[in-house]
């Protein structure tokens, strides 16, 4: 008896080691299911701080970059705006007419401003804090984008700070198509490169070509229909030879993330009720 | 022995924060990654518990994780590198070191001591890259990763203790 309890004694030490490697996988594994998890990521409030006085300093790096990014997106988009308003008004001959489609697809969407406090790109699965939470009405399953794309959707929300998946993350799967078609896929990440992510079960007899835009999709209450994702780079099959497997540069450039917006849809919460009515 | 822990504590936010602030960021060729934050662990003198030096460890990667947004990942690799360096320094203790010997080039020379940095990082690193890797096993890339990072964080862990000794 002596000689056993000298021996625990002796050996404490390995106790205590299986003790805090039990803490740290019950960490690891219970982050992925378990909301109170958030008080032991970027988002509490002690780390949020940090990250949003480092960002005060950091921000002003790719200002320039950014800026110019946005000027083109703008020009763009403006250009498209004009061309699309005249086919509208020669069609219709009704120059209201398009103030009105837009204020109908932005009816349902409230959208709030947020800044990039902390990111990474270099992980298997990276997560991007915003400085924006629950007190600012952000809530988990929300979209976020930024002026070139989809950035991703939010996943934890602490009342001042957030954590978004972004596409650069194992977990995400965005439902995406091809524009001008209605053929549709999901897009998934494969932890190489940041600039790249692959779009799979895309159907093979559906139609597209390297150069192609591809938007998300709509079908899910997270995004609208038609924001940009990024262009086909590369057309393959997929593993079992059933789909397409296209590789998709990203519009988005996840390395010198900013500024980005949330988007909550109003009648978000009715359909994920309905759907989930479906799946009892 | 207060002003001891004191000054440990000051080197384990300064390496937090140097970790998280600014080497999260650095991801050479798409595969180097530093985690210098390991050092405090390399350092801590010979004499310290087993269970202190298990605590700290934990701790240390704790922190790392929350602010990197990947609890338990650095904990788990840290906790083990701290469990593993008694029986490893032993293999690199001079014999006439003494009783509180703290592990560095000056007290082991250049070479012995780089070596000594060498199987702890990467003992380190085996454990941290392969439980990242769960995500997307791919077996080629883990070990292209693990052997990149061990030499980079090894170069900085060299040069970081290269400026304290001067």
């Amino acid at each position: 008896m002596r000689n056993l309890l000298e021996f625990f004694i002796k050996y404490n030490y390995w106790f205590l080691f299986i003790l805090l490697e039990v803490i740290s996988f019950g960490l690891l594994f219970r982050f992925n299911s378990y909301q109170g998890s958030v008080y032991f990521t970027s988002a509490n409030w002690l780390v949020g701080t940090v990250y949003e006085i480092s960002d005060g300093v950091t921000s002003y790096f790719h200002l320039k970059s950014v800026n110019e990014d946005l000027m083109e997106r703008n020009i763009y988009l403006e250009q498209q705006v004009s061309a699309l308003r005249e086919a509208f008004i020669k069609t219709t001959r009704d120059t209201t007419w398009v103030d009105e489609i837009q204020r109908s697809v932005l009816k349902d969407f409230t959208i709030l401003k947020a800044d990039v406090i902390n990111n990474s790109i270099n992980r298997a699965n990276n997560y991007i804090t915003l400085n924006r939470g629950e007190k600012d009405g952000i809530r988990s399953e929300m979209g976020v984008i930024n002026g070139n794309g989809v950035v991703g959707i939010v996943y934890l929300t602490a009342s001042h700070h957030s954590i978004v998946i972004p596409v650069l993350n194992s977990k995400s799967s965005i439902s995406c198509k091809v524009k001008n078609s209605d053929y549709f896929g999901y897009l998934k990440w494969d932890g190489e490169d940041s600039r790249y992510a692959y779009l799979m079960d895309l159907p093979r007899h559906s139609v597209c070509e390297k150069g192609d835009t591809i938007v998300t999709s709509g079908f899910t209450s997270i995004f609208p229909s038609g924001i940009m994702v990024g262009t086909v780079e590369d057309i393959t099959d997929s593993h079992d030879g059933l789909s397409y497997l296209l590789k998709v540069k990203l519009s988005t450039d996840f390395g010198k993330l900013n500024d980005v917006r949330v988007i909550a849809r109003k009648d978000m919460a009715e359909q994920k009720e309905l759907e989930q009515k479906i799946r009892k | 022995m207060a002003i001891v822990f004191f000054k440990r504590l000051g080197w384990f936010w300064l390496l937090v924060f140097i970790q998280v602030l600014v080497l999260n960021h650095v991801h050479l060729m798409g595969y180097a990654m530093p985690f210098l934050y390991v050092y405090l662990i390399l350092v801590l003198n010979i004499n310290v518990s087993r269970n202190i030096l298990l605590l700290w460890g934990f701790f240390l990667g704790l922190a790392v994780d929350i602010f990197s947004n990947t609890p338990g990942m650095n904990a788990a690799a840290t906790t083990f590198l701290a469990f593993m360096r008694p029986s490893i320094l032993r293999l690199f203790t001079p014999r006439d070191c003494a009783e509180d010997m703290e592990p560095g080039i000056r007290s082991m020379g250049f070479w012995l001591f780089f070596r000594y940095v060498l199987v702890e990082v990467a003992l380190h690193h085996t454990v941290l890259l392969t439980i990242e890797s769960f995500s997307f096993f791919n077996l080629g890339f883990l070990f292209l990763e693990i052997l990149s990072s061990v030499l980079l964080t090894t170069f900085c862990v060299m040069a970081i203790e290269g400026i304290r000794k001067k």
